[in-house]
């Protein structure tokens, strides 16, 4: 018999050494469990400073009393009525800001004429803190519900034209001859083509829109709310409840996993050639 | 029906791209375009195809196109052009819609130009699934699927490897020598490649450096079934071709160079 | 000449390093004008004492930086919030600030001009009305929740708006969008004499209030009670004086300003409206004098109240002992102590 590792390397067999591994490209991956630890971890360390005393009372209430003060709430029904307050403000907004800000965004991608004065009037207004206009949305919309919304909607709006234009940018031209090229209709170029290509930006930008709406909740439920999350939250600060301040900043976050969660099954759900 | 370049010239801003440019490709032809890079070839094919406007001259159409076609001048890209969120059947449907045809019929079609390039298996598959030489089967069955009087093709098989090459090669001759009437497909192909312009045109039109003017028409004779890659006949012929166009291709590279050192 | 100045900066370095620093929260409120006339007047200096005060804009992070020690005292409105933080044991009330008081200055309810049009002319109609606060559990949420019981309706027939800010609050009533308010006479006067809104009546024809007090950390208390007396006593002089200035009555009932009224009011107003003219701002403050205790006494029986009814609102914890955020030993003769 042959040796085989002599067949493999005739010569020099003396220095023999592997080569340099040099494949590491910075690809974390993700351990869904060891995040929940993380979280876990330091629920636990928290409710320790608090149950041995490391931490005074008057900073922050411990974990238990928070989920105490989330189960009373439930329990009275007082959760449910300022979460479905909430959610119907938060849809609302998104639904007239994110759509608005589609087609706007569509318009700016799409068209010389709207392009120019269009981005950069999004470019001026995208910083400004909504929280400033509140006063003027007050005069323009009342305090009632149309401010709230109004607020959110306005909130929601310039993310999403920013994402949509940038998403109808990188749609890839080549695509867009080729259906120039077969005779399809512009309607059907912007609906069959350019859409679809750009979904996946417009989905990640609903994504970033989505949480500047929940942010956005506590700025619109300050005038006139007594009902809703962020009015919650606000009273709560008011009255210097810390227990059912952190019990409404746990509900807010848990809104914005959900939120981002639907969107994600969405994504799944839309983006499945990828 | 027959397409015409008709004293076809181009230029962009101040370069001249194209120059005097006149030919015509009728049913069940092929005519191929080479010569240098940036000599023009793929701004023609788009004038040929309406997708740009000549400055001077024009492209011209003549005769009915066959029946039921719904894009005459229907283009095969060298990326492929497939929509990466649709199927292989949903891109060959996409040129379907919109023409009011019924239900029945669009299927019938797909079904028969994924048989005609041997797609049959991947109907279902997405782009991404596929390997470039599949993928440049699906552009090419969504021009079939558009009954086009001519293919114009823009160095559809300059992305695939070499063995892929040859096969579909062998699929395109078969595919332009189908039927010998006047509702032949004829084509319209830019390549650089010389082995492929001699396997598979009548006339191949010899361009010069930019601005592109046609230098030379080659006529390669015989039924081009018979053609073989290997034919001593057919490397000779290439062989001439390059001829032609070596020194301008060169001048073409040197000058390509010289452009980029100066924009850059 | 320089030679002067060097002197009398020596001089007052000297006298300052002598004295014990403590720093004040306060609003700028006349309400507090006492405590400003004790800084003016130098009673804390005689006292040893090297006062700094420290303005706010909201009364909840002055209660807030007592606690975290960032302020030695504080001087405010009591809200619920308050009681709930002082309610964890942080926090003392040991003298008094303003009182809402039958016969002297005091909050006013306006009506907008549209629902005084429409009938809502008295307290009694504030039923089924909405009504602007500033926040949930404030003092104008408290207030409301007075008129509402001695009127006989009760509070949730009425629609509380929290509008977060007096601006908010005046914008409000002024548009229309809530049917009334209940705010600060220095705001208030000027919308009702503009004709921008109508009164329909005053908070301290309903109730008398304990409206806000001296507080000061427990810590202190226990670790520097000297200090604390030393304050308490400076403090009372003050509010001595602002009785004296604004609160006397003649015969007939009407305040009886005395000769040196402008000259006090002047001092206040430095420290409530520091960028105006000095005239001017002193007739502000003499128009917006709320009731002040001449010895700062606290009405024990109104803040025991308070808190009972916040609690009934669930607007401050069960937990909470009103007594255990009292400490009376400060001053003597507490009011209603028993
Ligand atoms: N849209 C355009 N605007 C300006 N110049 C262009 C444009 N398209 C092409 N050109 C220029 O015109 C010349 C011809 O381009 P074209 O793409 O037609 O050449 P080509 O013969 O297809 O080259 P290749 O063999 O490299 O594909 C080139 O110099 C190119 O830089
Ligand atoms: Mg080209």
């Amino acid at each position: 018999m042959v040796d085989v590792a002599h067949d493999v390397c005739p010569a020099a067999t003396a220095d023999k050494r592997p080569v340099t591994f040099r494949g590491g490209l910075f690809l974390p991956r993700t351990h869904r469990l060891v995040g929940f630890a993380a979280l876990v971890a330091l629920i636990l360390l928290w409710q320790a400073a608090s149950s041995f005393g490391w931490m005074s009372p008057v900073l922050a209430p411990s974990p238990g009393e928070v989920i105490d003060a989330l189960r009373r709430m439930a329990l009275s029904g007082e959760l449910a009525t300022h979460l479905s307050a909430s959610l119907v403000r938060l849809a609302g907004g998104f639904a007239i800001g994110g759509t608005a800000g589609i087609a706007f965004g569509m318009a700016i991608g799409l068209s010389s004429l709207v392009r120019s004065p269009g981005a950069t009037l999004v470019a001026a207004l995208f910083p400004i803190p909504k929280i400033a206009l509140l006063p003027l949305f007050i005069l323009w919309f009342g305090i009632g519900e149309s401010s709230k919304v109004a607020t959110i909607a306005f909130g929601t709006f310039f993310p999403m034209v920013i994402a949509t234009y940038g998403a109808v940018d990188n749609v890839d031209r080549s695509l867009v001859r080729m259906g120039r090229s077969f005779g399809l209709s512009s309607f059907a170029i912007i609906s069959k083509i350019i859409l679809p290509g750009a979904l996946p930006g417009i989905l990640s930008g609903m994504r970033i829109a989505s949480s500047i709406g929940i942010v956005l909740l506590i700025a619109a439920e300050m005038i006139g709310a007594n009902e809703g999350v962020g009015a919650l939250v606000l009273a709560a600060g008011n009255l210097m409840q810390s227990d059912r301040l952190l019990a409404g900043v746990v509900v807010l976050s848990l809104l914005g996993l959900t939120v981002a969660g639907v969107i994600g099954a969405v994504e799944k759900r839309l983006l499945a050639w990828r | 029906m027959q397409l015409i370049a008709d004293h076809i010239a181009h230029a962009y801003g101040p370069l001249p791209v194209l120059d005097d440019i006149s030919f015509t490709v009728g049913p069940g032809e092929v005519v191929a375009i080479v010569g240098p890079s940036g000599c023009g070839k793929s701004t023609l094919l788009r004038i040929l195809g309406g997708l740009e406007k000549p400055q001077a001259g024009a492209a011209l159409v003549a005769g009915a196109p066959p029946a039921a076609s719904l894009n005459p001048l229907t283009f095969v890209f060298q990326d492929f052009a497939l929509l990466p969120w649709r199927t292989v059947e949903g891109n060959v449907r996409l040129v379907l819609e919109g023409h009011g045809l019924l239900q029945a019929v669009v299927a019938d079609t797909v079904r028969d130009v994924l048989a005609r390039t041997g797609l049959t298996d991947f109907a279902k598959a997405y782009p991404k699934q596929l390997s470039g030489g599949m993928r440049q089967r699906v552009g090419i069955a969504r021009a079939l699927a558009a009954r086009p009087a001519v293919l114009l093709m823009d160095e559809p098989l300059s992305a695939l490897d070499a063995q892929t090459r040859e096969l579909l090669m062998d699929d395109l001759v078969q595919l332009v020598s189908a039927e010998g009437s006047a509702e032949a497909l004829g084509m319209v192909y830019v390549t650089h490649n010389l082995d492929e312009a001699v396997r598979l045109a009548d006339r191949i039109l010899v361009l010069s450096r930019r601005p592109g003017r046609v230098r030379e028409t080659v006529t390669i004779a015989g039924d081009r079934r018979a053609r073989r890659s290997d034919d001593p006949e057919l490397v000779r012929r290439a062989r001439e071709l390059w001829d032609l166009i070596r020194a301008d291709a060169a001048e073409a590279d040197r000058e390509l160079a010289d452009g980029e050192a100066i924009n850059g | 000449m320089a030679a002067f100045v060097v002197v009398g900066l020596a001089g007052s370095v000297l006298s300052a390093a002598a004295q014990e620093k403590v720093t004040v929260g306060v609003l700028r409120f006349v309400s507090s004008g006492g405590l400003f006339l004790a800084v003016e007047k130098g009673y804390f200096k005689d006292e040893g004492l090297d006062v700094e005060l420290k303005f706010f804009e909201a009364a909840q992070p002055i209660a807030l930086a007592v606690v975290s020690g960032d302020t030695e005292f504080g001087v405010t409105a009591f809200t619920a919030g308050f009681y709930n933080l002082a309610g964890k044991g942080a926090l003392k009330v040991i003298a008094a600030q303003a009182r809402e008081k039958k016969g002297y200055e005091g909050n006013l309810v306006l009506a907008s001009n549209a629902a005084y049009e429409k009938g809502l002319t008295s307290l009694d109609k504030l039923s089924g009305k909405s009504v602007g606060i500033t926040q949930v559990g404030s003092s104008f949420h408290y207030q409301m929740g007075q008129i509402a019981a001695a009127n006989g309706f009760a509070l949730k027939s009425v629609e509380l708006k929290p509008l977060q800010s007096l601006p908010n609050m005046v914008a409000s009533i002024k548009s229309g969008q809530v049917d009334a308010i209940i705010i600060a006479p220095h705001l208030a006067k000027p919308l009702v004499a503009s004709g921008e809104a109508k009164l329909i009546g005053r908070v301290s024809d309903v109730t008398e209030y304990q409206f806000g007090g001296l507080f000061t950390s427990t810590k202190m208390i226990t670790e520097k009670r000297a200090t604390v007396e030393k304050f308490v006593r400076a403090y009372q002089k003050g509010a001595a004086d602002y009785a004296k200035a604004f609160l006397a009555k003649d015969a007939s009932g009407n305040i009886a300003y005395a000769p040196d009224s402008d000259a006090t009011a002047a001092l206040v107003a430095k420290h409530v409206y520091p960028s105006e003219e000095s005239a001017q701002a002193a007739a502000k403050v003499k128009g917006a004098a709320f009731f002040v205790d001449e010895k700062a006494r606290l009405d024990v029986a109104d803040i025991l109240t308070q808190v009972q009814w916040l609690k009934d609102e669930g607007l401050v914890d069960a937990s909470v002992d009103a007594k255990s955020i009292l400490d009376l030993s400060f001053i003597d003769g507490h009011i209603n102590a028993n």
